[in-house]
């Protein structure tokens, strides 16, 4: 017989950080006691960003004893006093700083994407935590499309266990494709993610609730869910997996300095170009230039900074930058087709009670060839607070007296969302714009543009998701069409000649520099990336921690 | 009498998507709302500030206080238009209204901007500028006034409708892509008026919720004790069932 799995009584092994935290406020436990290094100390390992892929790779280097700094642009978050329940009030919480975005489909950035501070856009993604399925590391050998990673589905699933546990990850026990279960029991849902399942059930659509890394019942000193719908703005209850609550308190009991107000600008690299010697930042306080010196670089800034941090660290053998021998950095940037549908239902419905995340389905995730695309998306439900319908009611072309009129319906509507995989394009690519930060450094520009099988997958969700407000019983249905999640921008692969980075996310032609972010993903599947983020760097640091560079 | 269960009242479902007038809806009785209609007209979020954290309270507090305040990044030259143009973009022609000119111009003069910037624009703060000059020009244009602001509602609404449809051409609108600075506007326009507690009001939204939380989520209906439900113009004396003696 199996052995039982005893829902929500299970931590992760060797990770304290729910014991860490303060029942009483919310601040970063050890930020006042923290180790601090001195920038010509040779330290084991610096870290461009205090986000998902960084947070992790330290936390568990840590362990080991390494002796880490992590570089963070953004500020050292104290929650009590900085986050807010209030959507304009949560403007801090995204990287504003400014991006050039061109192509035929240009993606906005900032708060849609894009997060800055300790903790990362995790700080404010909405809490969605599922797993890839095995097809995504092979595309292009199922389907002929997008491309193969060099490692399987299952070299990272040991990863995605562990950090299920670590976050941890509430949801009913998952059907599709490689089944799983997961440590604590689904949330209870709302009335509306009820009638969005009414409709799916006629529709002969498979739902499931979760799966969210937020708290049911409790977890160290982790509180429950209260249910308030501000995921998007910063959990102040602690209730939502972040790093910032995960791994961070864990990594600094361990001796890692979190250097927040940071900003890198190049990696620095010695007289034979293959070692990184460390880190060039400029210190927001002081607007001084600084140096950190350490054995092992890792870049953890997502798919618009790493890219930018390595096409800016030019020099002597690396005229193009670093990783970029072949031109291959910046290329392949992925995201989400992401259209919102949001029906109107003769009751009131109040989309703003609990947590945005609820129920999710992955039964359109695989290639359908009855479709007439390759691969597919994914459907969650996504609960806009007013500022964000009022968006969604603009994307309708109205405004003024109708767009008043819409919103003040609000109550009455409830939306749903898709996630279309969006193929991998070697002209989806961040390259440095003419203008300059305040740095001095080049800022980025981000050009995307959807191909034809972006276009049908995007098409052909926007039906299914319509279609299943329609048999939910909807008088009207308002559509959106956007773009969510970054992925991809300095690939892993098999040769330099099309990838920067190898099968351990070192890159190419480089003893001891590594990215340790979401950059490295080849293709991005239908799933929201955070923990595929998350347990990449987990593999990363055993490999790390068994083969010191 | 209306009747929320129906959705006759959503410009999709009408004649020439136009919106029915306002007036079919309640004064609101408790509270402010913008232009003081609403549906919601015997709910106040404010009632509820005491089970606000304080950094939330601080935050909406000061955003309360931004009415009237004089403009530092827009010029007087500049104030007339943008007043107006807000006004039409989320349809606030009378008092009370929320300060959108005052919390856009606050935001703009502290760079607070979205992130990004689409390619071939000019930064957000210059397409603003550039915007109210493109307004003054059609409005010169079209119907020969000095400025925008001078149009009646609906001459300025004919112009607006034209520049969400990115249709406006000549002078400034030749080196300005009008749908792209629409969207640019119209972002931090609803931002701003969306950010008011005047306007959940209207819209009966239940407001910051921390560190109380919500605890009745469903079925579809159920209310929390502070919520209102949608309610009408109807006296609520006259509505109550007539008790027997």
């Amino acid at each position: 017989m199996r052995p039982t799995f005893l829902k929500g009584a299970i931590g992760p092994r060797a990770n304290d950080s729910r014991f860490l935290l303060d029942v009483h406020h919310r601040q970063l436990p050890g930020e006042a006691t923290m180790r601090r290094y001195r920038d010509d100390e040779e330290v084991d390992l610096a870290v461009v960003g205090a986000g998902a892929g960084g947070s992790v790779l330290a936390q568990r280097l840590a362990r080991r004893g390494w002796r880490i700094v992590v570089l963070e642009a953004g500020p050292f978050w104290h929650p009590d006093e900085d986050w807010v329940s209030d959507e304009a009030g949560s403007h801090r919480l995204y990287w504003t700083q400014k991006r050039i975005i061109g192509g035929a489909d240009p993606i906005e950035m900032g708060k849609n994407n894009s997060g800055r501070g300790v903790g990362g856009s995790m700080i404010h993604y909405a809490g969605y935590c599922p797993r890839f399925h095995p097809s995504d590391f092979e595309t292009f050998t199922r389907d002929g499309v997008g491309a193969d990673w060099p490692i399987s589905y299952g070299e990272l699933e040991p990863h995605y266990r562990e950090l299920e546990r670590e976050l941890p990850v509430a949801g009913q026990d998952w059907p599709w494709d490689r089944p799983h279960r997961y440590p604590f029991s689904p949330h209870p849902i709302s009335g509306g993610a009820q009638l969005i399942w009414k409709g799916a059930r006629a529709l002969d659509i498979e739902f499931r609730v979760g799966p969210v890394g937020i708290v049911n019942g409790t977890f160290g000193n982790r509180p429950h869910c209260i249910y308030r719908g501000y995921c998007l703005q910063g959990c102040k209850v602690n209730a939502k997996a972040s790093p910032f609550v995960t791994h961070l308190p864990d990594a600094l009991a361990h001796g890692v300095e979190v250097r927040a107000g940071c900003m890198a600008t190049r990696v620095e690299v010695d007289a034979s170009g293959r070692r990184a010697t460390g880190i060039t930042y400029v210190e927001e306080a002081t607007g001084r230039e600084r140096f950190q010196r350490a054995r092992v670089v890792a870049i953890a800034g997502y798919s618009i900074e790493t890219p930018r941090l390595l096409l800016n660290s030019t020099g002597g053998r690396h005229p193009h930058g670093l990783g970029n021998g072949e031109d291959q950095v910046g290329r392949y940037v992925m995201v989400q087709g992401a259209d919102q549908t949001a029906g109107r239902f003769p009751t009131e419905v109040r989309m703003y009670k609990a947590p945005p995340p609820e129920i999710s389905s992955e039964q359109f995730y695989e290639t359908d060839p009855g479709r007439g695309f390759a691969r597919g998306f994914s459907i969650q439900t996504v609960s806009p607070l007013p500022i964000g319908w009022a968006e969604h009611v603009l994307a309708d072309g109205h405004w003024g007296r109708a767009l008043r009129e819409y919103m003040r319906d609000y109550n009455h509507w409830f939306a749903i969302g898709v996630l279309c995989e969006l193929l991998p394009q070697a002209d989806n690519r961040v390259t440095l714009a003419e203008e300059r930060d305040r740095y001095g450094m080049p800022i980025a520009r981000f050009d995307h543009s959807r191909c034809d099988n972006d276009r049908h997958n995007m098409a052909y969700a926007r039906g299914v998701i319509t279609d299943l407000l329609r048999a939910a019983g909807a008088q009207d249905v308002l559509s959106i069409t956007r773009y969510a999640h970054l992925i991809g921008g300095c690939r892993m692969g098999t040769s330099p000649a099309e990838s920067v980075v190898d099968r351990h996310q070192r890159v190419w032609g480089m003893m001891n520099l590594y990215l340790a972010d979401g950059s490295v993903c080849p293709t991005q599947g239908s799933a929201n990336p955070a923990l595929t983020i998350m347990a990449l760097s987990s593999r990363l640091a055993r490999h790390l921690a068994r083969n010191p560079a | 009498m209306p009747d929320f269960a129906s959705a006759r009242h959503l410009p999709n479902l009408r004649e020439g998507k136009e919106p029915p007038d306002k007036r079919w809806l309640p004064r609101q009785r408790r509270g402010i709302t913008p232009q003081m209609v609403g549906r919601y007209p015997d709910y106040d979020v404010l009632e509820q500030i005491d089970a606000w954290d304080p950094a939330t309270r601080r935050v909406i507090e000061e955003r309360m206080r931004a009415g009237g305040r004089r403009l530092t990044f827009f010029t007087t030259a500049e104030e007339r238009t943008l007043r107006a143009f807000c006004d039409v973009a989320v349809a606030q022609d009378e008092e009370p209204r929320v300060p959108v000119a005052e919390l856009v111009d606050e935001k703009l003069a502290a760079g607070r901007l979205d992130g990004y910037q689409y390619a071939g624009m000019p930064d957000d703060r210059d397409t603003w500028r550039l915007v109210l000059r493109g307004l003054d020009e059609a409005a010169g244009e079209r119907f020969g006034a000095a400025s925008f602001a001078d149009l009646g509602l609906t001459e300025q609404e004919a112009i607006v409708v034209e520049l969400s449809r990115g249709n406006l051409t000549g002078g400034t609108w030749q080196t300005l892509d009008a749908g792209r600075a629409w969207s640019v506007c119209m972002r931090m326009i609803l931002s701003a008026f969306y950010s008011h507690p005047w306007a959940w009001n209207e819209i009966g939204f239940g407001g910051p919720a921390y560190p109380r939380g919500f605890m009745r989520m469903g079925p579809v209906g159920t209310l929390e004790p502070y919520e209102r439900a949608g309610a009408t113009h109807e006296d609520p004396a006259r509505m109550a069932p007539r008790l027997e003696p």
